[in-house]
């Protein structure tokens, strides 16, 4: 969206740091008042007794794709300006794997660790000091996982021309797909003993 | 599920709905003459054979070449990670699909430059975004590249780098290249003066 305001010119790019200042403060704000501040409840996501974190993420995913998709048509936001993460698949895969083991053993990701910091938790100090460790090596031994880092180059694919769909019935195929999940994890949470945290 | 969560549901999926049934809006409007030509006068729809060089050797990921040269010609040496497309089969869907294709920079080339500024000028009048030319085309890719070229003088540090670029490009793209270290330059021959000692004056006398 920064893209898509300063690429046509309503804001100069020296507004960049300002805006995302105000982005990051929405979204901590965001993710508190979700609970994501607590690991416990992250962590429910695996041990089946609290999926907020599902929740929230679907949400937010289907809430942008609508939105996004909708303001294209009345055209009030031109997607070819908006900036989308090239895919590179081998990192992808392996990054993803390292960030799920993270996220099940600390009970954070990152940006849910700097929230749980913000608001004083020592579990969340602790995962974030871990995780500028992981950064420093990460960057001294960057050449040695260099070629791997930049293989299975993808550009920017969207998942629906992967399925050789229009983007707005992929949303719909979301939509869909995210009620049934939060039917499904609404049904897990019956059948798992509660836990008071 | 909660009443407020099922109303909350059913919205969704109305406006999902509402996304795959609104009739699809006609993109292609007629282009402003004037926005057209102003398209036109500006230049910067073209990138040098050294920035698409770079971008490739880089493995940019937002970089996707249109080579739109014959396909025995595009079979016979083509840019690394280059599409062959045919002008005649240009506005076909697929094709069509590609030019969309949103955060890639759609670099065109051809032999030269004529059949490259008149897909563009398609693309222009489609509306399409990040398309542009590689000036002088594989002409100039070849000449910039394959052909060595003489710098008279002497060379500036920009035109070292530049030189020593595109000499490890073409062992990157071709496996062809230069075997002397020294960058490409004039080789003047310079008359070496030759200062010869005069001869130790041989002891004299002593004991």
């Amino acid at each position: 969206m920064i893209g898509s305001i300063i690429s046509s010119g309503i804001v100069s790019p020296a507004w960049d740091n300002l805006f995302a200042v105000i982005i990051g403060m929405g979204f901590g704000f965001a993710l508190e008042s979700s609970g994501f501040s607590s690991s416990r409840k992250i962590i429910g996501t695996f041990f089946g007794y609290d999926f907020v974190v599902v929740k929230v993420f679907f949400t937010a995913a289907i809430v942008s794709s609508l939105g996004l998709l909708y303001f294209s048509y009345l055209g009030l936001v031109d997607f070819s300006t908006l900036y989308i993460q090239p895919t590179f698949l081998t990192s992808a895969i392996v990054g993803g794997i390292i960030m799920g083991i993270g996220f099940a053993m600390g009970g954070f990701c990152p940006g849910t660790s700097l929230c749980a910091t913000a608001v004083g938790r020592i579990d969340g100090l602790v995962f974030l000091g871990g995780m500028f460790i992981g950064v420093f090596l990460f960057s001294e031994s960057f050449p040695l996982f260099e070629n791997m880092y930049y293989t299975g180059s993808e550009g920017a694919k969207m998942v629906n021309t992967v399925f050789g769909i229009s983007p707005e019935l992929f949303t719909f195929f979301l939509v869909l797909a995210a009620i049934g999940m939060f039917v499904g994890a609404g049904w897990v949470q019956k059948k798992v003993q509660k836990i008071e945290y | 599920m909660e009443r407020k969560y099922t109303i909350l549901a059913i919205l969704l999926i109305v406006l999902a709905l509402g996304l795959v049934i609104l009739p699809k809006k006609n993109e292609l409007k007629e282009t402003d003459p004037r926005l057209l030509l102003s398209e036109i006068v500006e230049k910067s729809r073209y990138l040098t054979v050294d920035q698409v060089t770079h971008r490739i050797i880089e493995n940019d990921p937002t970089l996707l070449l249109i080579d739109l040269r014959a396909p025995d010609q595009y079979k016979t040496f083509s840019l690394p990670g280059s599409l062959n497309l045919l002008t005649d089969s240009l506005l076909t869907r697929s094709n069509m699909e590609l030019f969309n294709q949103p955060g890639k920079d759609k670099v065109l080339y051809g032999n030269a430059d004529i059949t490259s500024e008149k897909v563009w000028l398609l693309g222009c009048r489609y509306g399409l975004k990040r398309v542009y030319i590689m000036k002088g085309g594989m002409n100039e890719w070849f000449n910039t590249f394959v052909k060595e070229k003489v710098v008279s003088g002497t060379p500036s540090t920009a035109d070292l780098d530049l030189i020593s670029f595109r000499k490890a490009a073409r062992q990157f793209l071709i496996g062809t290249g230069e075997t002397t270290n020294t960058p490409v330059s004039e080789q003047v021959k310079e008359k070496v003066q030759v200062i010869r000692k005069a001869p130790k004056a041989s002891a004299g006398g002593g004991c």
